[in-house]
This record gives structure tokens, C-alpha cells and sequence, in this order.
């Protein structure tokens, strides 16, 4: 998969711009606020739909314009695509070739993408949200079907909270519990296989990026169900989640909303046995989020046989010299096609070779070559 | 200045959906323009269309005929009172008929199960559809619901309400469409597919 062109219009701050990007790394230079994360995220959401900062899609349409549009001509399989979409009353449409996309998986055909950002480099200290973003992310490169999944769910769950809040008999309810316990356990099964493929190669990773005596652990289990997780068929996971929704009842009633779920459980990451939340310093958290975006990276290589686009937001600030290093030397050996943003060219050196297209970014204007 | 009757028909027609001002002059201008018959047999249909169309009093899917009267569905004595289909709305219905497989009676729920759109069990025609389940003729009961949560829930609802009455439910099975093609299908189709695979070790036909 390689990208041939992108086009931004009327995208955030971003003048018109059409940009022939390299078949290694494309750097964007800039000062802050100049519009580089923009750019990156204009790439994001074209190839993934969902926004990379957490927004509302009116947010992405250049202040004061109806409507933005991005445009991307990638080489798929040895086949020429042009994906598109368009933002604007809120809503997106998404064409393929020209004509509108009529599910997902004809939109997200072959397309994959793996970002990597400061939010990201948070995750291990932050909130257990943030860390199910991050898993979910993970899961949707994977298995893009998982985007709508993750949708029928959430409107399940959305329908219950309802539910419970109005009181309503429990005959209707159980009805709720069980198609919430359907969807959500698809949503369990597809962390449990993104789990079971990425686990080891981010535990190898860890050990790679090197500087640390200890290990790191990758782990997910849902949080509150009596059951056997590693082992349990689907069906068998719907019937815990339904049996552990029923034993909640009362209590979900009294605070009217739904307590157990695949809304609730954690990405369990640790350092020499013990809670990286707790007790990882900065940099080997770091570190550890660092390992499971190679790991993603290889995965998704070995599952589909191609290398994602990645997107590297001003990562290289984030990280101590040693890391960095490992990075931009781990970027340019995997031959992956990458964009990359910084303040400061110095730091992304390394990643670069002589394919590398260098970008100016100021005050929304994207111009050719270094500032 | 525009007659006040052609404004008066401008006005009425872009109340209609999907129909704008321009659309509507459009559409009134080409009425004018036509021999005056099909301006009075449109107006006929439109009238007929409100005075005449009801819901079937007893599956509540569309009928013209004699007031309190089942419809053609309900009354047609080749259908198998045996099996009822259930279904979201009329053009479930229409959809299901169109296949000439399925011979028995339907049922319109009118909707289906929304608590964010704040459609309960007793915004839809389910008090009628237990009351036509009481009279015992029926052994098997379809529910034919859209495969989306919406449906799921409405389906699963129907499902532990009917089955202590000693019915037999049953729901459409989801899968590959026929004459799709297995690359064509989209994953979550897919997937199901492959939950609900058969063997095809010969089995006895039950006729
Ligand atoms: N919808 C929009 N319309 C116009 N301008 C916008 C819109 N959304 C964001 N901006 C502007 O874009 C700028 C931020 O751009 P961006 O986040 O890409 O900066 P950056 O180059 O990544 O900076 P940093 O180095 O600080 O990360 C801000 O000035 C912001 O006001
Ligand atoms: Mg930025
Ligand atoms: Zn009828």
C-alpha cells in the first residue's frame, strides 16, 4: 500500500494544498500552531474516519467554510484507488473512486494506517478511557469491521443507560441485556485476537527499545464477569456478560447506568510484574507505548502482508535521545512509507534517507522543502 | 403576479418530503401543462388514497377494503394460517411477498423497539399480536425484524414473550445474500455466516 497524493480543502487551517508524498518518509517542519498535527490529522481521518483528536467533526471544517474535503490517490494491490470524504452539517460522506462508498469494508479495502502521537505516549499514567481508545484503535487497524461493531454496541448501551434512567419494566429491559450482551461480546472477542496477536511482539519489542532490566507485560480481561476468558467460545461470553447484566440489575437501576461491559474494562500494562500505572517512571512508560506501536506495526505486516502508513505527530520531542533514536533507526530499517511532524528537523534525522520529501508548514500554508 | 390557486398548489406539494420550492413549481406548472383529466384523476387517487386505505384490523398492514373487514392477506384462504411473519413495517412486507415463498399471514409491528426514539412495547401493535397468538390457531411465528440492534432487541422482546405461550419462534436466518459473491460480502455478514454454517451431511427431508 502506498500513498500517491493528498489533497486538503478547506481542512482545519490548511490552505488548498495537493501533495505528492514520499515513498519513505515525508516530514512536516513548523513552528507550533502552524497547522502540522492538521495536516497529519487530515491523512488520519481519510484513511480511518474517525477523528485522530477527539472532536466534533464540525471542528475539522476551516472556521467561517460549509465544507472540508480530502483527498487520497493510493496504490493498492498494484491498483490505482482514489478515497475521498467530505465533512460538512456534521456529517461525512466517503467515496470510492468517485462514488460513494456503500459500506465500510469497500471504503477500508486494503487502506491501514497506524498513528502515534503525544496523547498516546500518556496512555499508561492516564485513565483507563484512554487506555480502551488506545486498545480500540488497535483493534480497528486490525479488524476493520470493528468500527461498526463498536457503533452497535455503543447505541446498545446507549439504550439501556435510557432504560434504566426511565425505569422501564423488566421485561423490556432483558431484551436490551441480551443484544447488549451479543455486541458486547464481539467486542470481546476482537480485543481477545487483537490481544492474542500482539501480546508477545510487544513483550519482544519491550526488550528491544532496550534500558530496562525488567519486562513489560501487555494483558486484557474483562472487568467484573465470572468466567474464562482466554478460552471462552462467543456465545459463552454473551451468556456471562447477560448473566453478570442480570446480577447488576438493581444496582444499574439505583445509578442508571450499566456497570459491566466492555465499557469499563482496562488494558492492564505492567513493568517487572508489578502496574505500569503505578510504578513506571516517564520514560519507561513510555517506553511501553513505544513497544506496542511497533508491535502493531509487525502485526498488522505478518496478518496482511503490507506495511501500514504511519503518522508520527511531533513523537520525537516526547521521547528521551535513546528511544528517539531506536525509533527513527526502527522507521527507516522497516521501509515503511511515514509521516512524520516536528519543531525541529534535527530530531527525525535518522528516519530520513535520500527519498525524503521535506514539508514547510506556516500559519496553514504547506510549501516544499525545508523552512 | 402568480394565480393564488397555482401558489395555493405550490405551497401543498412542497410539503411533500424530498420536494423543494422549485421542485414543487416544477411539478405544478407540468400539471397545468397536462389535459385537465390528469389533474382530476390525480386529485381522485389522492382523496381515494385518504377516504379508503386503512390498516387491517387484525395484521394492520394496508387495505381498501370494507370498513372493520380483514385485508386481502388476512382473508385469502390459500394462506397457511398455521405461520405468521413478523415484521417491522408495510415495506417489510412487500419485500417478504415479492419472494412468493412465504405463504402464510403477516404482522405489522408498526416499528420497532427505540429507547433513545422512546418506542416502547407499547408503542407497537404487539397487545394485538398476543391477542391473535391466544386464539391457538398459530404454531410457528417468524420474526422478521431488520438485522440491526434496533431489530435484535425487538426480536429478542418477541422471542421470551411468545415462547412460554408454547410457540414455536423462529428468526430469518442472516448470511451471505444468494447470488453475492463471498468476496463482496461485508465482514460482519460474513462472520455471521460462518456462526450459523451447516453441515451438509443429506438429511431427511421433512415434507
Ligand atoms: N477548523 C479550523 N479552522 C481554522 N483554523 C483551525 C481550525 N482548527 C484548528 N485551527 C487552527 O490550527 C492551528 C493548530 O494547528 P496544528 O494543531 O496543526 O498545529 P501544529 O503545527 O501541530 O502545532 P504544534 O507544534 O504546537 O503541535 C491553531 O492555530 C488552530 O487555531
Ligand atoms: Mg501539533
Ligand atoms: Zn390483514
Amino acid at each position: 500500500m502506498r500513498l500517491l497524493e493528498l489533497r486538503c480543502e478547506r481542512f482545519r487551517n490548511l490552505d488548498e494544498v495537493t501533495l505528492t508524498p514520499s515513498p519513505g518518509a515525508t516530514v512536516a517542519v513548523g513552528h507550533n500552531g502552524a497547522g502540522k498535527t492538521n495536516l497529519l490529522e487530515a491523512l488520519y481521518y481519510l484513511a480511518t474516519l474517525k477523528p485522530l483528536r477527539a472532536s466534533k467533526l464540525s471542528e475539522l471544517v476551516r472556521h467561517g467554510e460549509a465544507s472540508a474535503k480530502v483527498t487520497g490517490r493510493f496504490l493498492l494491490s498494484g491498483a490505482e484507488r482514489e478515497l475521498q470524504v467530505e465533512i460538512f452539517e456534521g456529517s461525512r460522506a466517503a467515496y470510492v473512486d468517485g462514488k460513494r462508498a456503500p459500506s465500510f469494508d469497500d471504503y477500508f479495502g486494503g487502506v491501514s494506517v497506524v498513528a502515534f502521537t503525544p496523547d498516546d505516549l500518556m496512555v499508561v499514567k492516564g485513565s483507563p478511557e484512554g487506555r480502551r481508545a488506545f486498545l480500540d484503535r488497535a483493534v480497528f487497524n486490525r479488524f476493520p469491521a470493528f468500527l461498526a461493531e463498536s457503533r452497535a454496541y455503543a447505541k446498545a448501551l446507549k439504550s439501556r443507560n435510557r432504560l434504566l434512567k426511565d425505569q422501564a419494566p423488566a421485561a423490556h429491559l432483558v431484551a436490551w441485556d441480551e443484544t447488549l450482551a451479543k455486541t458486547g461480546a464481539r467486542l470481546w472477542t476482537r480485543r481477545r485476537a487483537l490481544m492474542g496477536e500482539l501480546q508477545a511482539r510487544a513483550v519482544e519489542a519491550f526488550q528491544r527499545i532496550g534500558r530496562t532490566e525488567s519486562g513489560a507485560s501487555f494483558s486484557y480481561a474483562p472487568a467484573k464477569v465470572e468466567l474464562d476468558f482466554a478460552a471462552a467460545s462467543e456465545e459463552a461470553l454473551a451468556q456471562a456478560l447477560q448473566a453478570a447484566l442480570a446480577a447488576r440489575a438493581l444496582r444499574d437501576l439505583e445509578r442508571g447506568h450499566t456497570s459491566v461491559g466492555p465499557h469499563v474494562d482496562d488494558l492492564e500494562l505492567g513493568l517487572g510484574g508489578q502496574s505500569a500505572r503505578a510504578f513506571a517512571s516517564q520514560g519507561q512508560a513510555r517506553a511501553i507505548v513505544l513497544a506496542w506501536k511497533v508491535a502493531e506495526i509487525e502485526n498488522l505486516h505478518a496478518a496482511s502482508g503490507v506495511l501500514p502508513l504511519l503518522l508520527l505527530d511531533d513523537v520525537s520531542s516526547e521521547l528521551d535521545p535513546d528511544r528517539n533514536a531506536f525509533l527513527m533507526a526502527y522507521l527507516h530499517d522497516s521501509g515503511a512509507q511515514t509521516l512524520l511532524t516536528t519543531t525541529d528537523p534535527s530530531l527525525v534525522k535518522r528516519a530520513a534517507g535520500p527519498q525524503t520529501v521535506w514539508l514547510s508548514v506556516a500559519g496553514g500554508k504547506v510549501t516544499k522543502g525545508l523552512p | 403576479m402568480t394565480p393564488d390557486a397555482l401558489n395555493r398548489l405550490v405551497a401543498q406539494l412542497s410539503k411533500l418530503p424530498g420536494i423543494g420550492e422549485k421542485t414543487a413549481q416544477r411539478l405544478a406548472f407540468h400539471v397545468l401543462r397536462s389535459p385537465p383529466e390528469y389533474a382530476r384523476n390525480l386529485s381522485q387517487a389522492l382523496l381515494e388514497v385518504v377516504d379508503k386505505v386503512r390498516l387491517c384490523p387484525r395484521c394492520f398492514s394496508l387495505t381498501d377494503g370494507p370498513t372493520d373487514q380483514p385485508c386481502g392477506f388476512c382473508t385469502d384462504t390459500r394462506r397457511d394460517d398455521k405461520v405468521l411473519c413478523v415484521v417491522e413495517g408495510i415495506a417489510d412486507e412487500l419485500a417478504i411477498e415479492r419472494t412468493r415463498e412465504f405463504r402464510g399471514r403477516y404482522h405489522v409491528l408498526h416499528g420497532v423497539l427505540s429507547p433513545l426514539e422512546g418506542v416502547g412495547p407499547d408503542q407497537l401493535r404487539i397487545r394485538e399480536l398476543l391477542v391473535r397468538l391466544e386464539s391457538g390457531a398459530i404454531d410457528e411465528v417468524i420474526v422478521a425484524t431488520n438485522p440491526d440492534v434496533e431489530g435484535e432487541a425487538t426480536a429478542l422482546y418477541l422471542v421470551r414473550l411468545l415462547r412460554p405461550m408454547g410457540i414455536k419462534v423462529t428468526r430469518l436466518a442472516q448470511g451471505i445474500p444468494m447470488g453475492g459473491d463471498l468476496e463482496y460480502a461485508d465482514q460482519a455478514t460474513l462472520a455471521r455466516a460462518l456462526a450459523a454454517r451447516r453441515d451438509l451431511e443429506p438429511r431427511v427431508r421433512v415434507r
